[in-house]
C-alpha cells in the first residue's frame, strides 16, 4: 500500500469510528439487560427520602427499621471491580413508622473505598477482583468492603463482610465510626458476614483462614465472652455455617484452597470428587466434633439448624451443582452478561449413627431466613427468594416453604422485579413459629425504582399487605437486619 | 485472606530480636552526616518504638540492621538523631511495641496489631515495605525523614 492509499484507508476507518458520546451511551445502554440496573453504580449517599405508599396499608403494629447491606460502586474512571462481590457496601435503612415509611443510604467509609476513589480507579484486590499493585494492603482489611451483611448489637451496626473485621456503623445517622476491633489481640481477625444469634441474644460466629477458624462468642451486649481457634479438616470455602441450640455446623464444600494467587477466589479448585463434608462442634466443648460425609455441592447459604431428640441435626440449605456462579456469574453479571446459576433448596439430616442424608427438593431458593425466636430449635418454616427466568441471574418471587407439609407459599413479584431478602418481624404478642410479617425489598427495573414490601408471613401467596417506592433504584443486596421500635 | 501480611509480621518480628544484639561498630573510615528521623502520628503514648537501620536489600527483607534503637514513647512524636553512617543507600523499619513486651503482636492468625512503617512511608502492597520504596540516600550532608506510624 502506497503511503496515499493508506492515509485515506485510515481516514475511512477513522470517519468509521467518529461516535459521539451520545451514541456511545445509546450503544452501551442498548447492549445492557434491563436488570443490569441491579448491579448499576450509586455515585454517593442518598439522603433520607419518604416513601411513596403504592398499594394496601402498613399492619398496625408494624414499626422498626430494616436495615440492608450490598455492593453499590463497582466502577471508577480508570478500572472497575470485576466481581459483583467487590462492590462498595451501602447500608440502606428502610424505616416503618405508623404513617409513613422512609429510605436513607449511605457508603460505609472503608479504607478501600477510600483507596479506590483517591486512585480514581478500583485498584484494591478483592474476592474476585485482581486489582493494582499500586494498591496499599498492610491487612486483609484495607480490603475490606463491608459489603455483605449488618448484625445489630450493643447500640452499633456492624457492616459485616467475609475475610475482615467489621466497620462500626451508627444506627441513627448511617456514620461509619471505623473498623471494629474488639480487643487488641483480635484486630484484623475476620468475621464472617453470617452469624448465628440465639434467642437469647448470644452470637455465634466463625473467621477463616484457611484450615484454621477462629470460633466468636458474643454476649448479647456485642462482648466478646470468648474466641477459640480450632482446625478444621480442610481448607473449604466457607460463607456461612449453622447452629443449633448446642452445636455449630461447618459444613465443608469441596471448593479447596490450594494455592496462594490473588484474586482470592482464584485460591480454590472445585474437588467434587471429594464430596462435602459437616463438621459438628459441641458450643460447650469444641473440641468435642463429628464429621460426616455428604455428595458434593455448591452453597452459600444454610438454614438455621436444629438438634432432635435422638441426636439427630438438621438443617435446610440453598444448593448449587457448581461453584460456576461464584467464580464466573458473579463476575459476569457486572458486564450485563447472563449469569445461570441452579440454586435450588435441600435438607440435610445428620443421624447419630454417623449417617448423613441429603434430600434434594426441585424448589428455587436463595436468601433462606427462619423465625429469629427458633435459631437452633425445631421448625418447618424457612423463608426464601424464588420463581427464576431464564436467562437472568437473579430472582423474582419470595415465600415461605414449609418442611412438615413439603408446600412453598409463594409470590412472583414479576418479570419486572429483582428480589431481595425477606426477613420475619413478629406480631406482637403472636408466638407461633412464622406468626408475623415478612419484610423485605426488590428492585422494580420498570420503574427503576426500589420499592418495600410487607407480607403476612403466613399468606405471601395473597400478595404484599403493604408497598412502597422509592425515588431511587438501588442496586440489589445481599443481607440485612430489623431492628423494632 | 492474604498470605503476605504474615510475611509482613515475619519480616518486622525480627525486629525485635535483632536489636538486642546489634554492637558498637567502629567508627568507618568516612563518615557520613547525621541521619534526623522523627517518628510522628503516634496514638497510643506507650512502650516504645522498635527501629532498624539496614544498609543492603537482603538485610532489610530480614537480616541485621546496621543499626537498631529501642525508642520510648511518651507522646505523638520520637526523634532520634543517627550518627556514624557511611555514605550510602539505607533503608529504616520500625514497629511501635505498644504494650512493651519487645515483641511485635499478632492476632491469632499472624497477622500484626502493632502498627509498623518504614522510611520514605514505604507502603505495604502486595507484601511488605520493598527495598526500593523504603531506601534512601545518606550523604556528606546527611538526611532526613519523618515516618508516620499508627
Ligand atoms: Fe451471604
Amino acid at each position: 500500500m502506497d503511503r496515499r492509499a493508506f492515509l485515506t484507508a485510515a481516514a475511512a476507518a477513522g470517519l468509521a469510528q467518529v461516535v459521539t458520546p451520545e451514541q456511545a451511551f445509546a450503544r452501551a445502554a442498548a447492549s445492557q439487560p434491563a436488570w443490569s440496573l441491579a448491579v448499576g453504580d450509586v455515585m454517593g449517599d442518598i439522603p433520607r427520602q419518604s416513601l411513596r405508599r403504592i398499594h394496601g396499608k402498613p399492619p398496625a403494629g408494624l414499626a422498626g427499621t430494616l436495615y440492608r447491606n450490598g455492593p453499590a460502586r463497582f466502577r471508577r474512571p480508570g478500572g472497575d471491580a470485576t466481581h459483583w462481590f467487590d462492590g462498595d457496601g451501602l447500608v440502606r435503612a428502610f424505616r416503618i413508622g405508623p404513617d409513613d415509611a422512609s429510605l436513607e443510604a449511605k457508603f460505609v467509609d472503608t479504607f478501600k473505598r477510600r483507596q479506590d476513589a483517591a486512585a480514581r480507579a478500583v485498584i484494591t484486590p478483592g474476592f474476585g477482583t485482581l486489582g493494582s499493585d499500586r494498591a496499599v494492603i498492610g491487612s486483609a482489611d484495607d480490603t475490606n468492603a463491608a459489603n455483605t451483611a449488618l448484625l445489630p448489637i450493643g447500640g452499633e451496626l456492624l457492616a459485616l463482610w467475609e475475610a475482615g473485621s467489621p466497620y462500626s456503623v451508627d444506627p441513627a445517622t448511617l456514620e461509619t465510626r471505623g473498623l471494629k476491633t474488639f480487643s487488641p489481640e483480635l484486630a484484623h481477625m475476620p468475621f464472617l458476614a453470617h452469624p448465628r444469634i440465639e434467642p437469647g441474644g448470644r452470637v455465634w460466629n466463625l473467621g477463616l483462614a484457611g484450615r484454621r477458624a477462629i470460633v466468636w462468642t458474643l454476649a448479647p451486649s456485642g462482648a466478646v465472652e470468648r474466641t477459640t481457634l480450632v482446625d478444621l479438616p480442610r481448607a473449604s470455602f466457607i460463607h456461612d455455617f449453622t447452629a443449633t441450640d448446642r452445636h455449630l455446623v461447618i459444613v465443608l464444600q469441596p471448593l479447596i484452597q490450594d494455592r496462594m494467587v490473588l484474586p482470592f477466589v482464584d485460591a480454590f479448585s472445585w474437588r467434587p470428587e471429594e464430596g462435602t463434608q459437616v463438621l459438628v462442634l459441641d458450643k460447650d466443648d469444641l473440641s468435642r466434633r463429628r464429621l460426616y460425609d455428604l455428595p458434593a455441592f455448591f452453597f452459600f447459604h444454610l438454614g438455621d439448624a436444629w438438634a432432635e431428640a435422638d441426636g439427630t441435626v438438621r438443617f435446610d440449605a440453598c444448593l448449587d451443582s457448581t461453584p460456576d456462579f461464584a467464580v464466573h456469574g458473579a463476575r459476569d453479571i457486572l458486564t450485563g452478561k447472563p449469569a445461570p446459576n441452579g440454586v435450588s433448596l435441600a435438607m440435610v439430616a445428620l443421624h447419630p449413627d454417623g449417617r448423613a442424608e441429603l434430600n434434594r427438593t426441585p424448589l428455587t431458593a436463595e436468601f433462606p431466613r427462619a423465625d429469629p425466636r427458633r435459631a437452633g430449635l425445631s421448625r418447618s418454616k424457612t423463608i426464601i427468594n424464588s420463581v427464576r427466568t431464564q436467562g437472568r441471574p437473579l430472582l423474582r418471587g419470595v415465600g415461605v416453604s414449609d418442611w412438615r407439609t413439603g408446600k412453598a407459599d409463594l409470590f412472583d413479584y414479576g418479570p419486572d422485579h429483582c428480589a431481595e431478602e425477606l426477613l420475619f418481624v413478629p406480631r406482637p404478642g403472636d408466638g407461633n413459629e412464622l406468626g408475623g410479617w415478612l419484610v423485605g425489598t426488590s428492585l422494580n427495573l420498570k420503574a427503576r425504582a426500589t420499592e418495600l414490601h410487607v407480607f403476612d408471613a403466613a399468606h405471601v401467596s395473597d400478595g404484599p399487605l403493604c408497598s412502597w417506592r422509592a425515588e431511587v433504584g438501588l442496586p440489589v443486596g445481599f443481607h440485612g437486619a430489623w431492628v423494632g421500635g | 485472606m492474604f498470605d503476605h501480611t504474615f510475611k509482613t509480621a515475619a519480616v518486622f518480628a525480627s525486629l525485635g530480636l535483632v536489636i538486642a544484639v546489634v554492637n558498637a561498630r567502629p567508627a568507618p573510615a568516612q563518615e557520613a552526616g547525621a541521619v534526623t528521623v522523627t517518628f510522628s502520628g503516634i496514638t497510643r503514648p506507650t512502650g516504645a518504638l522498635m527501629v532498624g537501620v539496614y544498609d543492603s536489600e537482603a538485610a532489610f527483607a530480614g537480616g541485621k540492621p546496621v543499626e537498631g534503637f529501642r525508642l520510648t514513647v511518651d507522646g505523638p512524636q520520637a526523634n532520634q538523631v543517627i550518627t556514624g553512617l557511611k555514605p550510602g543507600s539505607y533503608a529504616i523499619k520500625v514497629f511501635h511495641d505498644v504494650d512493651g513486651d519487645g515483641r511485635m503482636n499478632t492476632n491469632g492468625f499472624g497477622i500484626p496489631t502493632e502498627p509498623y512503617a518504614a522510611s520514605n512511608n514505604a507502603p505495604s502492597r502486595m507484601g511488605p515495605p520493598s527495598w526500593a520504596d523504603a531506601r534512601f540516600e545518606v550523604t556528606a550532608e546527611g538526611a532526613a525523614q519523618t515516618i508516620t506510624i499508627d
